[in-house]
C-alpha cells in the first residue's frame, strides 16, 4: 500500500498488478431502501450511487451495476444485513487489480478504449465499467495520480502487455 | 457507431452494448405454443421507429429498451428494465 | 521542364532516393515538390495503358504521381508523392513499369488503346470457368499499381478514443477561424489537418491578417487539441468520426514504434472546413507530365519555391487562375498565354497575353514535360511552345464527410458544383466548400479518345461516350462499366468532369444525371491501422488459464479453444500427439488422471428464487435437488433446440452452482442475465459469473476416489454428490461428476490458490501411477462414453430427443424451449439422431458422410471419431437420419475430400459401461 507520506512522485506512468484481495459481488434483489439503511448502519457509510465508490479503512464499495456492488476487503459485517433481500458471492479469484499510476493514466486508458476518462467525465472517486482493447474492465479513479483497473484474470497479462506497449505514446 | 444513453451510466459508445431483440419478439415463458412461435417467427419489422432490447454488457450489464429509428438510426428514447434498483 | 527557383531561404539538407538515384530536398518538401525541384516530371506509369504520368496536383487528390515509399515490411505502395513529406534516407520507387520508368515494355498497351476501352474485360474475358484460370494471370500482371509488401509490417498501430465539443476538419482560413471562435467560447476543440503544416489555402495564398502559426498557438493556449498529418477519413452515426494520424511518414522508422494512430472521436458538433478541389480540363494528352492544376502550380511556386515550368500556358474558366499567372510572373517564369474559356475576365498581370473564348485542344510532350500546347481560340487553332500547362476547370467542394454524415447536396449552377446542403447530424460546412467561385461549363475542345477524365483508371471521354452508346444510362452503371471513380483516389478529380459529360449525353442538367455516393474512407487507410494492436495476435488477446505457468513446465501441446489456450496432451519421451493422448486416456481408464477444466462456464445462483430461475433455464428438473446433490442438465433455445449443457449443484439451501460449456460460457452469461433481468425481474435471486473465480481440476479413474480421500482426509461424495473440503490447506468444492465414464471428481478452487491444489493432486496421482491428461484424451474418453459436446453433436439443429436426452426433459414443462418443442417438425420422421458407429474395417474418417451405397445422397455425418481406449478398434459418434431406429444397420462412411472410406455398423452411442457401473464405489 502506498501511504500519502511515502508516495513516490514520478513523471512516468507505471502499471502494477496488485496482490490478490478478497472481492465479493453484493447483490440486492428486494427492499433495496431497507437494505441500504441496514448496510449503512453496519458499515458506517452509505452504499455509493451508480458509478461511484465509498469506503473506510477496512472495506471499499464500488458500484458498477444498478443492483450489484463490488466489495473490496472485509465483508464480515455485511452478511447479517442482507437477510433474504440479497447475497454476497466471492469473485476475487477471477479478477486482477492493476494500478495505473502517474500523470498520464487518463490518457493511457483512452488507448483501445471508448470511454471518456477526462477529469470532467470521470472525476476522482468515480467508477466505470467499459471495454478496452476488446476486454471488459472496471475502473476506479482513486486520485488524479492513480486509477485501479479490475481486469478479468485471464486477460490480465494480455492487457498489461498492451498498456506497457502504449506507454511511449503518452504525453506526446 | 451509435451513442446510447444508458439509463444508469449516461452516454456511452455502442461498443459497450449488445443488441438482444425487438420487443415484439420477446417470448413469454408462460405463453402457449402458438403465441410463443408467433413472437419468435413473426415480426413487425417497421421502416421507422421500433422498440429494441439492448444490454450494456461491457458497462453496467443492465438491460434497456431503445426506441430507435430503423432508417436514420436516431434513438428517440431509452428506458431501463430489470429489478428495482437504488438511484 | 521544372526548374530550380528556390532562392536563398532554406537549404537542401535531406537526402532521399527515387528509383535508386540520390537527390536532395528541403525540410517541409513533399516528395512531389522535391522531385520537381530536381527537374523530374515523369513519376509513374498509368494503370491500364502504361502512359507516362507526372505530378498533377499538390494535395491528397493526386491521381497520377503514385509511388512506393519505404522498403521491406514498411513499404507503402500507391503513396501519393504529393502526400508524403521527404525525410532523410527515404526510398521512393516508381510503379507499374518494367524494366524502368523511361523504358516501359507494357506501354505498348497504349497503342492498343482502341481495343482496351470501356468494358474491355467484360467483352474479352468470358466463357467457361476454366478459361478464367488463364485470364486471371494476364489481368493480374497487366493491371494494378504498386505491389503489396510481402513481409510483415514491423510497426505498431495505435487506436485511441477522443472526445470534444467541437471537431473542426481543415485548418484553412475558415477552419482556423471556426476553431479559434469555438475555443474562445469555452468549448473543447479538436482541429485536424491532413497536411504537415496548418493553413490550407493560406500556404498558397497568404493573408497578412491570418497567421496560421499564431492562430494554432492561440487555440492550443485555450486547451484545444491540434492534430496535424491527420485525416478525418470516416463520418459515422451520432457524430462519431474516425481520424487517421500519421506518427511517422510512410516507410519511415517511427520514433516510439507506432507508425499511425486511429482516433475514434465522438464530437458534440462538427465543423467541416474542407475546402475545394480543383477540376482538371479534358483535352488530348491531358495526362502527360507537364499538365498541372493551376492552384497546384501556385502552391509549388509560393509554398515550396519550386518552378514547375519556365514557359507556361494557363487554361481556365474562372478568375482564380489569374492569381497563378501573377505568381508565375513574380517567380520569373514566362506565361506564354492565358487561355480563358469565357468571353471576358479580370485584368491579367503585365506582360501576360489573355485569349478569350480559348480552350486547350491538345499537348505534345517530352520525357519530363511538354513541348507544345495547341488551343482553339475563337474557332481557330493556335500553338504555343510551352513546357507546362496550368489548368483550372472550376472547383469541386469537398463534401465527402458531409455526405458520409447523411447530408444532402444542392446544385450551384454558377459554379457548376454540388455544395453541402441539409444534414441530419450536428454538422455544418463552412468556408469555400460552401461558396465555390463561379466557373461556367465549357465544352471540351480536344479529341475524346485521348482526353482523360479518370487518370488513375485510364478512363477517357471516349470511354464515357462508349458506355452511353452501349446503353449504360445510370451514373451507377457508368461507374461500374468504365471503372470511373473506382481507383484509390475515388474519383476526387474525375467525378464532376465525367458527370458533366454524362449529363451532356443525356441532354439533362448535371443534378438530373445523378451522383454516386461518397463512402468512407476519404483517403486510403492502412489495413494494419484498422486491426490496431490486434494485428499482432489474430485480433484478440489470448485468455490464460490460472495454471498456465504450471502446465508450461510440462511442455504440453497447447490447443487454442476460442480465446483460451488449454493443454491438448502432455507428451513424454518423444511421444506423438496420438501416442500421448492414448496413453493418457488408458491411464484414466486403468489408474487415474488429472486435467485442467478451469475454462468451464460457472455461475453461482443464490436467493429464495434461485431454483425457480434454474427451472426456467434448464430443460431438466432441478428444483427437487437435495442439498449436496447435483445432476446433469441441458438448456434449450426458445425454438426447442439444445444450445448448451452442464451440471447443476445445490451447495446450500438457497445457493446453487451451475456449470456449462467453455465455448458457450459468454453466451450463457448473456442468456442468464436476459432471463433473470428482462423476463423475470420479479425473482429474488442473484446470478454471478464465477467462471474465472474458480479454477477447476478433474480427477478421474478407478483410483480417483482413494487419491482424493487421502488428500481431503475424508470419504469423498458419491457420484453426483457435492461436498466442501480442504485440500492442501485450501478450501475447495468437490463435485463428484464424471465426463470420462470413470468414477471422477471436479475440484473447484479459488483461482488464486489453485497451484497448491493442482500440485498436491498431481503428486498423489503420479504416486499411484496416474498422470495428467489433456483435451485430446478427454475427447477420446467422452466419445467412448457417448457424451455429447457443444459444437459437436450439439450443433444448433438437434433437439433433446435427437440427442437421446428426451427422457430427461422436465415433464412439467415451464422451461425455455418447452413451447418450441411442440413444433410438429421437431417430432417428424427423418430427423438426424445421435448414434454410435463401430468400424468393420479401418479408421472412421472424422466429418465423413454416411451413405448406404456409392452415389447416394448423405443420410448423416460423423461428428467425432476415435479408437476404443482399451480394446482398440475404430468407433465414432454420428448424427444419422432416423438413427434411433437403425441400430445394427451397416453403412459406409465416405469422405471424398480425404479420399477415405470405412464400413461401419450403427450402434448405441454408449460404447463404454452403458449401465454406469463404474461410477459406483
Amino acid at each position: 500500500m502506498i501511504l500519502p507520506g511515502n508516495a513516490i512522485v514520478t513523471d512516468a506512468t507505471s502499471i502494477i498488478a496488485l496482490p490478490a484481495a478478497p472481492l465479493h459481488a453484493l447483490e440486492i434483489w428486494s427492499n433495496p431502501e431497507a437494505v441500504a439503511k441496514r448496510v449503512q448502519k453496519a458499515l458506517g457509510f452509505a452504499l455509493p450511487p451508480m458509478n461511484r465508490s465509498a469506503g473506510n479503512a477496512a472495506t471499499t464499495l464500488l458500484r458498477f451495476e444498478p443492483t450489484v456492488w463490488l466489495v473490496e476487503g472485509d465483508t464480515s459485517v455485511l452478511a447479517d444485513t442482507l437477510g433474504d433481500d440479497g447475497a454476497l458471492t466471492a469473485i476475487g479469484g477471477g479478477v486482477v487489480r492493476m494500478r495505473l499510476a502517474g500523470p498520464h493514466w487518463r490518457e493511457l486508458l483512452l488507448e483501445g478504449g471508448v470511454f471518456d476518462t477526462s477529469a470532467a467525465a470521470f472525476p476522482v472517486g468515480a467508477t466505470a465499467a467499459t471495454i478496452i482493447d476488446h476486454v471488459g474492465v472496471r475502473l476506479h479513479a482513486q486520485s488524479d495520480e492513480a486509477c485501479i483497473a479490475y481486469v478479468p484474470s485471464s486477460y490480465a497479462e494480455g492487457l498489461h502487455h498492451f498498456w506497457e506497449a502504449a506507454l511511449p505514446l503518452l504525453g506526446a | 457507431m451509435y451513442q446510447i444513453t444508458c439509463p444508469h451510466c449516461g452516454p456511452r459508445a455502442q461498443t459497450e452494448f449488445t443488441y438482444e431483440r425487438t420487443m415484439d419478439s420477446v417470448v413469454d415463458p408462460a405463453a402457449d405454443a402458438q403465441t410463443a412461435m408467433q413472437a419468435l417467427y413473426t415480426r413487425a419489422n417497421p421502416m421507422g421507429l421500433d422498440e429494441e432490447i439492448w444490454r450494456h454488457t461491457y458497462g453496467c450489464r443492465a438491460w434497456m429498451v431503445l426506441t430507435r429509428h430503423r432508417v436514420t438510426h436516431e434513438i428517440h428514447a431509452v428506458r431501463a428494465i430489470g429489478p428495482e434498483a437504488l438511484p | 521542364m521544372s526548374g530550380p527557383m528556390r532562392p536563398a531561404t532554406g537549404e537542401e539538407t535531406i537526402s532521399f532516393t527515387f528509383d535508386g538515384t540520390t537527390y536532395q530536398a528541403r525540410p517541409g518538401d513533399t516528395l512531389a515538390a522535391a522531385l520537381l525541384a530536381n527537374g523530374i516530371g515523369l513519376v509513374g506509369r498509368s494503370f491500364k495503358y502504361h502512359r507516362p504520368r507526372g505530378i498533377m496536383t499538390a494535395g491528397i487528390e493526386e491521381p497520377n504521381a503514385l509511388v512506393t515509399v519505404g522498403t521491406g515490411g514498411r513499404a507503402e505502395p500507391n503513396t501519393r508523392a504529393t502526400d508524403v513529406f521527404v525525410y532523410p534516407g527515404m526510398v521512393a520507387t516508381s510503379q507499374n513499369r518494367w524494366p524502368s520508368l523511361s523504358l516501359d515494355v507494357a506501354s505498348i498497351f497504349g497503342l492498343a488503346a482502341p481495343a482496351l476501352g470501356a468494358g474491355f474485360y467484360y467483352k474479352t474475358f468470358f466463357g467457361p470457368a476454366k478459361h478464367w484460370l488463364r485470364y486471371e494471370g494476364f489481368i493480374r500482371r497487366a493491371a494494378g499499381l504498386g505491389n503489396a509488401p510481402t513481409e510483415a509490417d514491423p510497426d505498431n498501430f495505435s487506436q485511441t478514443a477522443g472526445f470534444c465539443d467541437v471537431l473542426v476538419v481543415g485548418s484553412g482560413p475558415a477552419g482556423l477561424k471556426a476553431a479559434l471562435e469555438a475555443a474562445e467560447a469555452g468549448s473543447s476543440v479538436m482541429l485536424v489537418e491532413q497536411d504537415a503544416a496548418p493553413g490550407g489555402s493560406l500556404l498558397r495564398d497568404p493573408d497578412p491578417a491570418m497567421d496560421p502559426a499564431v492562430m494554432i498557438a492561440q487555440i492550443k493556449a485555450l486547451g484545444g487539441k491540434v492534430l496535424l498529418r491527420t485525416t478525418a477519413s470516416g463520418y459515422w452515426d451520432h457524430n462519431f468520426l474516425t481520424l487517421t494520424q500519421r506518427l511517422a511518414e510512410p516507410g519511415a522508422v517511427p520514433t516510439h514504434g507506432f507508425a499511425q494512430r486511429l482516433w475514434h472521436v465522438r464530437a458534440g458538433r462538427v465543423i467541416l472546413a474542407t475546402g475545394l478541389i480543383e477540376r482538371p480540363v479534358p483535352f488530348a494528352n491531358n495526362d502527360h507530365p507537364g499538365v498541372m492544376l493551376s492552384q497546384a502550380v501556385r502552391s509549388y511556386v509560393r509554398r515550396w519555391r519550386v518552378l514547375p515550368g519556365k514557359r507556361v500556358v494557363i487554361a481556365t474558366n474562372n478568375d482564380d487562375a489569374y492569381l497563378t499567372a501573377e505568381a508565375l510572373v513574380e517567380a520569373g517564369a514566362e506565361v506564354v498565354a492565358l487561355l480563358d474559356a469565357r468571353a471576358s475576365g479580370p485584368a491579367a498581370p503585365a506582360g501576360v497575353t489573355v485569349h478569350h473564348d480559348a480552350r486547350p485542344a491538345s499537348v505534345t510532350g517530352r520525357k519530363h514535360g511538354l513541348r507544345k500546347v495547341t488551343a482553339v481560340i475563337g474557332g481557330s487553332e493556335q500553338s504555343f511552345d510551352a513546357d507546362l500547362i496550368a489548368v483550372s476547370g472550376g472547383f469541386v467542394p469537398v463534401s465527402h464527410l458531409h455526405m458520409q454524415a447523411g447530408g444532402k447536396l444542392t446544385w450551384n449552377e454558377e459554379a457548376q458544383a454540388f455544395i453541402p446542403g441539409e444534414t441530419p447530424q450536428a454538422c455544418e460546412t463552412v468556408g469555400s466548400a460552401l461558396n465555390p467561385p463561379p466557373a461556367p461549363a465549357v465544352a471540351p475542345a480536344g479529341k475524346a479518345k485521348k482526353s482523360f477524365v479518370d487518370f488513375q483508371n485510364d478512363v477517357s471521354l471516349a470511354d464515357i461516350d462508349l458506355a452511353w452508346q452501349e446503353g449504360y444510362r445510370s451514373v451507377e452503371h457508368l461507374k461500374r462499366y468504365t471503372t470511373l471513380g473506382m481507383a484509390t483516389d475515388q474519383g476526387k478529380t474525375s467525378n464532376m468532369v465525367a458527370l458533366s459529360r454524362l449529363a451532356e449525353k443525356q441532354r439533362v442538367t448535371v443534378p438530373e444525371a445523378g451522383l454516386t455516393t461518397f463512402r468512407p474512407p476519404f483517403t486510403p487507410v492502412t489495413m494494419g491501422l484498422l486491426a490496431g494492436a490486434g494485428a499482432r495476435n489474430a485480433g484478440a488477446h489470448v485468455r490464460r488459464i490460472p495454471l498456465h505457468g504450471l502446465h508450461e513446465k510440462h511442455d504440453p501441446i497447447w490447443q487454442p479453444l476460442g480465446y483460451w489456450f488449454r493443454p491438448r496432451a502432455y507428451p513424454v519421451n518423444g511421444e506423438s500427439l496420438a501416442e500421448a493422448s492414448m496413453r493418457e486416456a488408458r491411464t484414466v481408464r486403468t489408474v487415474a488422471g488429472l486435467s485442467d477444466v478451469s475454462t468451464l462456464g460457472k455461475f453461482e445462483v443464490s436467493g429464495p428464487d434461485a431454483a425457480a430461475l434454474l427451472e426456467l433455464v434448464c430443460a431438466t428438473t432441478v428444483g427437487k435437488l437435495a442439498i449436496g446433490r447435483g445432476r446433469y442438465t441441458f438448456m434449450c433455445r426458445e425454438d426447442g433446440i439444445v444450445f448448451d449443457d452442464g451440471t447443476v449443484w445445490r451447495l446450500a439451501e438457497n445457493r446453487y452452482l451451475m456449470t456449462s460449456s467453455t465455448g458457450g460460457a459468454d453466451r450463457m452469461a448473456g442468456h442468464l442475465s436476459y432471463v433473470r433481468n428482462s423476463l423475470r425481474p420479479d425473482l429474488k435471486c442473484s446470478v454471478v459469473n464465477v467462471q474465472e473465480h474458480y479454477a477447476g481440476i478433474a480427477l478421474a479413474g478407478p483410483r480417483a476416489r482413494a487419491i482424493l480421500a487421502s488428500l481431503i482426509g475424508s470419504e469423498p461424495p458419491r457420484h453426483m454428490g457435492y461436498a466442501p473440503a480442504t485440500l492442501a490447506g485450501v478450501p475447495v468444492h468437490v463435485l463428484a461428476a464424471s465426463y470420462s465414464g470413470e468414477r471422477a471428481f471436479e475440484i473447484h478452487v479459488e483461482a488464486s490458490h489453485a497451484a497448491a491444489v493442482w500440485q498436491a493432486i498431481d503428486a498423489a496421482t503420479r504416486a499411484e501411477g496416474g498422470a495428467p491428461y489433456g483435451l485430446e484424451a478427454m475427447e477420446l474418453l467422452r466419445i467412448e462414453k457417448g457424451h455429447v459436446v457443444v459444437g459437436g453433436e450439439v450443433d444448433g439443429r438437434s433437439t433433446p430427443h435427437d440427442l437421446g436426452l428426451g427422457g430427461m426433459l422436465n415433464k412439467a414443462g415451464g422451461f425455455i424451449g418447452a413451447a418450441g418443442l411442440t413444433r410438429p417438425a421437431l417430432s417428424a420422421p427423418g430427423r438426424n439422431n445421435l448414434v454410435g458407429l463401430v468400424s468393420l474395417d479401418g479408421p472412421i474418417p472424422e466429418g465423413g458422410m454416411l451413405i448406404q451405397r456409392a452415389g447416394q445422397s448423405p443420410q448423416g455425418h460423423v461428428t467425432a471419431a476415435a479408437r476404443r481406449i482399451l480394446e482398440g478398434g475404430a468407433i465414432a459418434l454420428a448424427l444419422l437420419e432416423d438413427g434411433h431406429k437403425r441400430h445394427g444397420e451397416e453403412l459406409i462412411v465416405s469422405s471424398p475430400t480425404r479420399g477415405e472410406k470405412a464400413r461401419v455398423r450403427v450402434t448405441s452411442p454408449h460404447f463404454y459401461d452403458p449401465a454406469g457401473e463404474r461410477y459406483r464405489d
